[in-house]
């Protein structure tokens, strides 16, 4: 097979990524949108378009197999087509993290829980903005920037660590709210493993461009999410 | 092409055939007549060779001398021909202003007619060239001073244009993204469905949101096909400050009516008290009616003020600048306020100290601003508490503060309380409009000064405004 159709390929196959990581980034935002408008519709619409994110998580694995198959990919477009694997693997757990906030925002639609809107907002938009820089380093092979990316995890665990003292507290005061308040920390808990999976595309990102397996620090404990 | 044969060229040939023929018909006699004189006189065979030889020579110095005339117009010619061809390379590279048509072609008129030609193309091109450039720079210089982005996409989602406004609304590099997809350049999804949707049909027109910028824009698509065959255009338009707009007017209606519909609801709830038999009782309706003052002065405060603050917020206010003494602008806002203060049980007190600079101020306006000051403070500090007026120079402004020792603000509510309506308290500020502060703001802002609080929850609050000094020492 020719040069050229592995190249095309291959760039087919980012696209594809490219667009992926843009369904998900708009899910985790608009979740977020849904929560705060307290919006059951808009909710939903977010927790039924995990499908579409789903469907596409599977059409690139496919499209990446049949690339392995018929092109015998070596070196570098080899490890390239391997992260992207690795990539559209973590962007399918990040769109369920979607799913699961817009599932929360449903529940608390109808409620007058204070949620603190405007922190989650933040770390949303801080999450979101690492991850679209994210896979922007991915496909340009920015190492510079994989290396800097996963730095700005601790403002992102900062923040989770300030809205949850906030909950707890409110819990305390007023056992009431101690229902809904894990509901919230379940989004909070969310948007923060969004975060650490950016750190992981980060990795790979530095994986494609040296064939050098590194693990960025991360703070919070990986083992926990994967009972 | 053509072949044509171009009779003209034989004129040297035939000229020196001429010339060789008169030759020899001049010399044949003479050599001749000497030939058969030598042979009459020897009796002898004549002798041919001399014949042979002075014909030989003729025929011989008219071939040297067709070829030196032909070597001559032909090195000459070539020499031309070369020049043009150098010019016209030259026109092909584009240096139309280096262009050197040989003057001197000869005298081939078709050589001239050539070289003629060649001036004329290379005249029209540059012509035809500055115009597109001038154009074209034109177009560019237009693309990118134009706030909304542009993106031109050929028919395989490759990015052919990108103007400046899009670079920084994608926060990408013109060079980065040319030749890209539209995904690796726009990275969004609606965006690719928009252009795949008008790449083969008709224009359309999308609202979305831009990622975790928040970035609101309209965008629409549309097919070139017409004119660039393959290409889409999409064309954005940031509309972000018109949506913020949007939701501030949304807040200030809904707002307002609520403010409007208290007292409103207050009259009817007791003209419908006094209509059900309460006028029959002089005294209930006599306490009734004091009420109903009350609720119409509420409202009339609250349309003046809003009535003011539109016409400040519209610049339509006039302000009345003087120099002034800052000392006197705390003395007036004193005694006009001190009385109210006594009554509330507070301790009003000014300390001015001397030497501060006169500033540029609207007396009348700066001493509304004292007021709502001094008011909101009393309004929140409770029996027996203190506040102080005071002033001091800072650089080219004066500083006033108006502190008291009351509730304070809470400290998610000092960032807001200069909105227009925002009540921090709605229990204890009841009466207000909540316009105040925003009233306050809007004057100082006029003066070109700030204002500003800071506060601590139940230690009081201190609220600072500045006003520039004027230039020059004290008002003698």
């Amino acid at each position: 097979m020719s040069r050229f159709t592995l190249d095309q390929e291959i760039r087919l196959v980012q696209d594809e990524i490219l667009l992926e990581g843009s369904l998900v980034e708009q899910a985790i935002l608009n979740s977020v949108d849904a929560l705060q408008r307290r919006d059951s519709v808009a909710a939903r619409r977010v927790y039924n378009n995990d499908r579409k994110i789903n469907a596409k998580h599977h059409a690139i694995e496919n499209h990446i197999l049949i690339t392995f198959a018929t092109q015998s990919p070596l070196a570098s477009d080899l490890r390239f087509l391997a992260a992207m694997l690795e990539v559209n693997t973590e962007l399918e757990r990040i769109g369920d993290y979607a799913k699961g906030i817009a599932k929360v925002a449903m529940r608390l639609a109808d409620s007058d829980y204070a949620i603190p809107i405007r922190e989650i907002q933040q770390m949303a938009d801080l999450a979101t903005s690492m991850l679209h820089r994210s896979l922007g380093a991915f496909v340009a092979g920015d190492t510079v920037a994989a290396h800097s990316i996963p730095e700005e995890d601790n403002q992102v665990d900062e923040l989770y660590e300030s809205i949850y003292r906030k909950i707890v507290e409110g819990m305390i005061k007023n056992p009431d709210t101690i229902d809904l308040g894990n509901q919230v920390v379940w989004v909070i808990h969310n948007l923060e493993r969004t975060a650490d999976r950016v750190t992981n595309i980060c990795e790979r990102v530095v994986f494609i461009v040296s064939g050098e397996s590194v693990e960025f620090d991360v703070t919070d404990d990986e083992q926990i999410d994967e009972e | 092409m053509k072949s044509r044969f171009h009779l003209r060229i034989l004129w040297p040939f035939i000229l020196i055939l001429v010339a060789s023929l008169a030759a020899l018909a001049l010399l044949l006699p003479l050599v001749q007549g000497s030939v058969f004189q030598q042979a009459a006189e020897t009796g002898k065979q004549a002798n041919y060779a001399p014949l042979f030889a002075l014909v030989f020579l003729i025929l011989a110095i008219g071939l040297i001398f067709g070829l030196l005339i032909n070597i001559y117009y032909t090195n000459q010619h070539l020499n031309v021909l070369e020049d043009l061809t150098d010019a016209a390379k030259e026109l092909g590279e584009g240096r139309f202003t280096e262009i050197v048509v040989p003057e001197d072609v000869g005298n081939l008129p078709e050589i001239q007619e050539l070289a003629e030609a060649l001036q004329k193309t290379a005249l029209q091109t540059e012509e035809q060239f500055n115009a597109l450039t001038k154009e074209q720079a034109m177009l560019s210089a237009v693309l990118d001073h134009m706030t909304d982005g542009v993106l031109i996409a050929d028919e395989n989602g490759k990015v052919q244009l990108l103007n400046s406004a899009a670079e920084r609304l994608f926060k990408v590099e013109n060079e980065q993204a040319i030749g890209r997809s539209v995904v690796e350049v726009m990275r969004h999804y609606s965006l690719v469905e928009l252009w795949e949707k008008t790449k083969n049909g008709n224009p359309e027109t999308i609202n979305m949101e831009l990622g975790s910028a928040h970035k609101y824009l309209q965008v629409v698509g549309i097919s070139l096909e017409k004119d660039l065959p393959g290409r889409t255009m999409l064309l954005f338009q940031d509309l972000t400050q018109t949506h913020q707009l949007e939701i501030v007017r949304r807040d200030f209606v809904s707002n307002i009516s609520h403010e409007l519909r208290t007292p409103i609801a207050g009259l009817k709830a007791i003209s419908e008290t006094l209509l059900d038999g309460a006028l029959d009782d002089p005294p209930a309706a006599r306490k009734f009616l004091v009420h109903m003052d009350n609720e119409v002065d509420n409202l009339t405060q609250m349309v003046n003020e809003l009535l003011e603050l539109s016409r400040i917020e519209a610049g339509r206010s006039n302000f009345e600048f003087q120099r002034i003494e800052p000392c006197l602008l705390i003395h007036k806002a004193y005694d006009r306020m001190n009385l109210q203060a006594e009554k509330a049980g507070v301790v009003l007190t000014e300390d001015c100290p001397d030497g501060l600079p006169p500033v540029l101020a609207d007396p009348v306006r700066i001493s509304q601003v004292f007021i709502n000051l001094i008011h909101n403070a009393i309004k929140f500090t409770p029996n027996g508490g203190h506040i102080r007026l005071t002033a001091w120079r800072d650089d080219s402004k004066v500083v006033f503060l108006v502190q008291d020792d009351g509730v304070g603000v809470a400290k998610k509510d000092l960032k807001r309380i200069f909105e227009r309506f925002y009540k921090a308290d709605r229990a204890r500020s009841g009466g207000g409009t909540g316009l105040g502060l925003s009233i306050c703001r809007h004057i100082v802002e006029a003066h070109g000064g700030q204002i500003w609080v800071e506060s601590e929850e139940n230690a009081g609050s201190q609220f600072f405004f500045t006003v520039p000094a004027t230039a020059g020492g004290n008002i003698a």
